[in-house]
């Protein structure tokens, strides 16, 4: 790893980004491998301490998300509405399975061995990939949505999966058969974005008017007496908010505070036990697609890339910074005490 | 005698004669007598033998001295071949002459002489021993017996030499003994040292100034020997003692790393502390190990986390208070306690005085009471939850009965219409639910001894207050009504005598104006602009106000028929501007985080503005309830602006939020709509 300094801009860049939007970036489990999916219809894998791009390869269509099998492969999400998995080292490519609509998200579960990918199809589907390249021997499952799904988190057991309509479904792995629990999401405008918190207790969701909620599992009255909701991402001039979606989020493998991104183009970073704002990094050239955290949490990969909430216009060229982590940015503070008069 | 030659005698005989002769001539001629010549002769004869005599002695003498020597040297010769232990290099016959005397010395002088050098050898090799021995013992013993340089001449045997030899021997060894074993003391004590953190050199410089010497020879003695051990008995106690101080403060700390679950990298700071705790004495040889500044380092360390500890424990201890506090706000319970409480406690658990365990163990026994407490008091405070509901809605409901405009058609109207019907219906249910709730509390305060609070205040009370109010405004209405059928039945009179019957809804300074005849048209007239009716209108507004709430039941009839206006009514309506929402309805149950009175707790943020003409009419009603909401804590100095009301409207459409403008029915979200641009030909 070298001790690059943070330049102004926010972290080192990359070299040889993507040459269109980026839709998800995510460090890997075992290494400080980086795997980005962007609409260019490329999947790429990046050594962030050599930043050099180690491997790429191309799809039908954009590629909307991607995840870490291992160090040695990753699966992605396409718009051709297929699943696949890569094999980092030999290039090969793998084909799961297929939706009717494109692919939105994809997460590989190590707890339950297998693959969930969510689309706007309305589907939810379970993939084993041991079978891949069969045909339909890899698809273990799949399971009606009320709506498109928007995006998915994974902890533990436990899967949230958030669709459009603001629907919100927790399963357990273990019993796809129906949802744990079907809620609604407590913010009143469209998700962008769902994550568990790495304690598993709760999960928090993004939406495109500048509020962050952070819910809980345990539905008894104590545990949702703690739940509450946010504003972020917002600026405001002449006496207005003017409010701006938050795209991304990401939780901090060790303090379990985390860090939210948007199209303001900021990176903040919160403490939502103490509910308070720790940091926030200087701006971003545009907006914030995808934000992850390396498994350490030493390092944090940020997606500058415009997400088209504004439509086709002229945007700033698509860039990942990584960051290194100081911990007075990510540590959580604790209320202090009011000090007594002398 | 023999020896002597004829021809020497002869010679002497002629000589002795002549001399005769010449001395008778002599005699002749001086005519001596025979007497005197006789005695002449004689002298002569006796001086000869004389003569004779002395040499004679001579020679005598001269064979006694040469028999002496002889014997003399035998004698030596013995004496050296009996003290050397050896028999003399030719053998000695001593009876046996052989030949002359001269011979015989001849033949002892170089015996002797060879016995002497070889004596004299082999004492140098004694002498030479001897101090040996002597200068050893010095070393080892030297205020015991040490040995003179004297040797004894008579005994300077092989034998004696080999035995002296043998015990040079024994010394060397000893001496080498004495220095391994004070090499290994020093070495034992060097280690001590290292061990401990003391100079060595010092250490040893004190026992004995020649140990720290690298040149001179060290010093063997038994007292250095013992100094040293004793030394090292020292360090060794010493470094016991130490050790086994430092093995507790390495217990300390373990216990005190897994109480506070420190991380591993401050853990391996320590590492080479508690490898050391199990170890014995003799497993620990690193130096430094057990120095006084390491150990003074190390109970800093535990010092430091023993302080940690106090702090955390303080922490804990003020978490558990903030727990118990939240409990109580939950409950509804307030508790007279002294408010610098938290304060006195930190203060004492620092001063150490009260154990914080003890203060934390108070507080968890506290939160337990609480707990059951709030246990024991949910259903009531879900029932008081519920009539504070009923309550608010009977303002509003009574609000919008004001309201004039609640008729007219508009967006979202039958929302409000829902709304008003639920708000009424929920309002009939009021006094039941305040029967039940009274009949439950006394019930409960029967049971429990004490009175029900909520929030301070004695619950009972509240709710007799609150039936103390209702019934006075419904004897109002009473009146009211009773007045307005007096009204009526006036109108009717004067209309008989007049002729035309307006509206009875039309209340009463239509006595004191002039009216038309036309009848018909009449309700017309009336909410129309006769100029002779408007002037008046505002006068009786208010009662017409509260004639409207006391016909509020009638008014069902009326509403169904006729659209609202829902312009002037307050917050809650706005939200049904977002299209988006279709989702939310008029009665929908309060959200779970937004608390009782909304308006007045929300920060102000600068995003209020638009709204906030709005927010002033809400606050009337409230006035009728005796709660009094606490805002909620933002303590911290960048505060989540946590939302209590549900999402503003006032987005500006800055073209950042287009999804509000543009949706219709479907919502999409910007992947989707990216797709489709690219699809459709980028």
């Amino acid at each position: 790893m070298s001790t690059a300094t943070t330049t102004p801009t926010g972290g080192r860049e990359l070299s040889q980004p993507p040459s269109d939007g980026i839709s998800n970036l995510r460090f890997s489990n075992h290494s400080d491998l980086l795997l980005v999916s962007s609409w260019d219809k490329t999947l790429r894998l990046y050594d962030v301490g050599e930043n050099v791009l180690k491997a790429e390869f191309l799809h039908a269509g954009p590629v909307l998300d991607c995840c870490f099998h291992d160090d040695s492969s990753g699966f992605s999400a396409s718009a051709d509405h297929t699943v696949r998995r890569y094999a980092f080292g030999s290039g090969k490519e793998d084909f799961l399975g297929r939706h009717d609509a494109p692919v939105r998200c994809v997460e590989y579960s190590y707890a339950a061995g297998q693959v969930i990918t969510g689309s706007w199809d309305k589907t939810l589907k379970c993939w084993d990939p041991r079978g891949a390249n069969s045909s339909d021997r890899a698809l273990v499952g799949t399971y009606l949505q009320p709506e498109r799904v928007y995006s998915l988190s994974l902890v533990g057991y436990r899967l949230v999966v958030a669709t459009a309509g603001r629907h919100v479904n927790v399963y357990d792995l273990r019993n796809m058969s129906q949802p744990e629990q079907r809620r609604e999401s407590s913010l009143k405008y469209q998700t962008r974005s769902v994550r568990c918190y790495p304690n598993g207790t709760g999960f928090a969701l993004s939406s495109i008017e500048g509020r962050v909620a952070m819910e809980f599992f345990d539905l008894s009255e104590a545990a949702q007496a703690k739940k509450y909701a946010f504003k972020c991402h917002r600026k405001s001039e002449a006496g207005r908010d003017i409010v701006y979606p938050v795209n991304a989020m990401a939780f901090h493998p060790i303090y379990g505070t985390f860090a939210t991104g948007g199209c303001d183009g900021y990176v903040n970073v919160w403490d939502g036990n103490n509910k308070k704002r720790l940091y926030q990094y200087s701006k971003y050239p545009t907006s914030i697609a995808a934000l992850s955290f390396s498994r350490d949490g030493l390092l944090l990969a940020v997606a500058s890339s415009y997400t088209y909430e504004e439509g086709e216009i002229l945007h700033e060229p698509d860039a990942i910074f990584v960051r290194n982590i100081n911990e007075v940015e990510v540590k959580p503070k604790p209320k202090a005490l009011p000090v007594p008069p002398p | 005698m023999a020896h002597i030659s004829t021809d020497q005698l002869l010679q002497l005989e002629t000589t002795c004669g002549s001399f005769l002769y010449e001395l008778q001539i002599i005699w002749d001629e001086v005519g001596e007598t025979d007497t005197e010549r006789d005695k002449m002769l004689l002298e002569l004869e006796q001086e000869c033998l004389e003569v004779y005599r002395r040499k004679v002695d001579q020679a005598n003498r001269y064979r006694a001295q040469l028999r002496q020597t002889i014997a003399d040297s035998e004698a030596e010769l013995a004496a050296i071949c009996s003290a050397m232990g050896e028999p003399p290099v030719h053998t000695k016959q001593p009876i046996q002459r052989v030949g002359n005397l001269k011979e015989e010395l001849n033949s002892i002088a170089p015996q002797l002489e060879e016995m002497r050098k070889r004596k004299g050898e082999r004492l140098k090799q004694f002498l030479e021993v001897m101090e040996q021995i002597r200068n050893i013992s010095v070393e080892v013993m030297p205020t015991e017996y040490i040995p003179s340089r004297h040797v004894d001449e008579s005994d300077l045997s092989i034998r004696k030499l080999e035995e002296l030899y043998r015990q040079l021997e024994s010394l060397q060894k000893e001496k080498n003994d004495r220095l391994k074993q004070i090499m290994d003391h020093l070495s034992t004590l060097n280690e001590l040292c290292s061990v401990l953190g003391v100079a060595f050199k010092e250490t040893v410089r004190e026992i004995h100034p020649t140990l720290d010497d690298a040149e001179a020879s060290k010093s063997i003695s038994n007292v250095t020997i013992e100094r040293l051990a004793t030394a090292i008995g020292r360090l060794r106690e010493i470094k016991i003692e130490r050790m086994q101080k430092l093995q507790d403060l390495a217990s300390t700390m373990l216990e005190l790393w897994n109480l506070m679950d420190t991380p591993i990298e401050e853990q391996q700071l320590f590492q080479n502390v508690t490898c050391n705790i199990a170890a014995s004495e003799e497993e620990i040889t690193e130096s430094n190990t057990l120095s006084v500044d390491f150990l003074s380092y190390v109970e800093e360390e535990v010092l430091r986390l023993e302080q940690l500890k106090v702090s955390k424990m303080k922490e804990l201890v003020l978490k558990k208070k903030t727990e118990l506090e939240e409990l109580r706000r939950q409950g509804h319970l307030v508790v007279e306690e002294a408010e610098n409480e938290p304060e006195i406690a930190i203060s004492a658990i620092e001063s150490g005085a009260i154990d914080a365990s003890l203060v934390l163990n108070q507080i968890e026994g506290q939160i337990a009471e609480v707990k059951e407490e709030a246990f024991s008091r949910k259903d009531i405070l879900e029932r008081v939850e519920k009539w504070l509901t009923a309550c608010e809605e009977e303002a509003w409901l009574e609000e919008y009965n004001r309201d004039e405009n609640r008729y007219n058609a508009g967006r979202g109207a039958h929302l409000t219409l829902k709304r008003a019907e639920k708000a009424r219906a929920l309002t009939n249910k009021i006094p039941g639910m305040v029967d039940t709730l009274v009949a439950k509390i006394t019930q409960w305060e029967k049971e429990r001894g004490i009175g029900f609070t909520y929030d301070g205040v004695r619950l009972l009370t509240m709710l007799g207050e609150y039936t103390i109010v209702r019934q006075e405004k419904e004897q109002e209405r009473k009146r009211q009504r009773d007045q307005k059928k007096l009204q009526g039945q006036l109108i009717a009179e004067q209309e008989a005598l007049y002729g035309s019957k307006p509206s009875p809804s039309k209340p009463q300074s239509a006595k004191k104006v002039p009216r038309t005849s036309t009848g018909g048209s009449n309700r017309r007239l009336s909410f129309g602009g006769a100029a002779t009716l408007q002037t008046p209108k505002p006068d009786y507004m208010h009662s017409a106000k509260s004639t409207r709430t006391a016909k509020k039941l009638d008014d069902l009839a009326l509403t169904g028929s006729r659209g609202l206006d829902i312009a002037g009514l307050p917050v809650k309506k706005l939200s049904y501007n977002d299209a988006i929402t279709k989702h939310q309805e008029v009665g929908m149950p309060r959200k779970p985080f937004a608390s009782i009175v909304p308006v007045n707790t929300i920060p102000s943020a600068p995003s209020m503005p638009v709204i906030a003409s709005t927010l002033e009419e809400n606050q009337a009603p409230n006035k009728m309830l005796l709660l009094t909401p606490k805002n909620p804590a933002t303590a911290a100095a960048v505060p989540m602006r946590v939302a209590s009301t549900p999402a503003p409207t006032c987005l500006v459409n800055d073209g950042k939020l287009s999804v509000v403008a543009s949706v219709e029915e479907t919502e999409y979200s910007f992947e989707e709509r990216r797709l489709a641009f690219y699809v459709g030909g980028r």
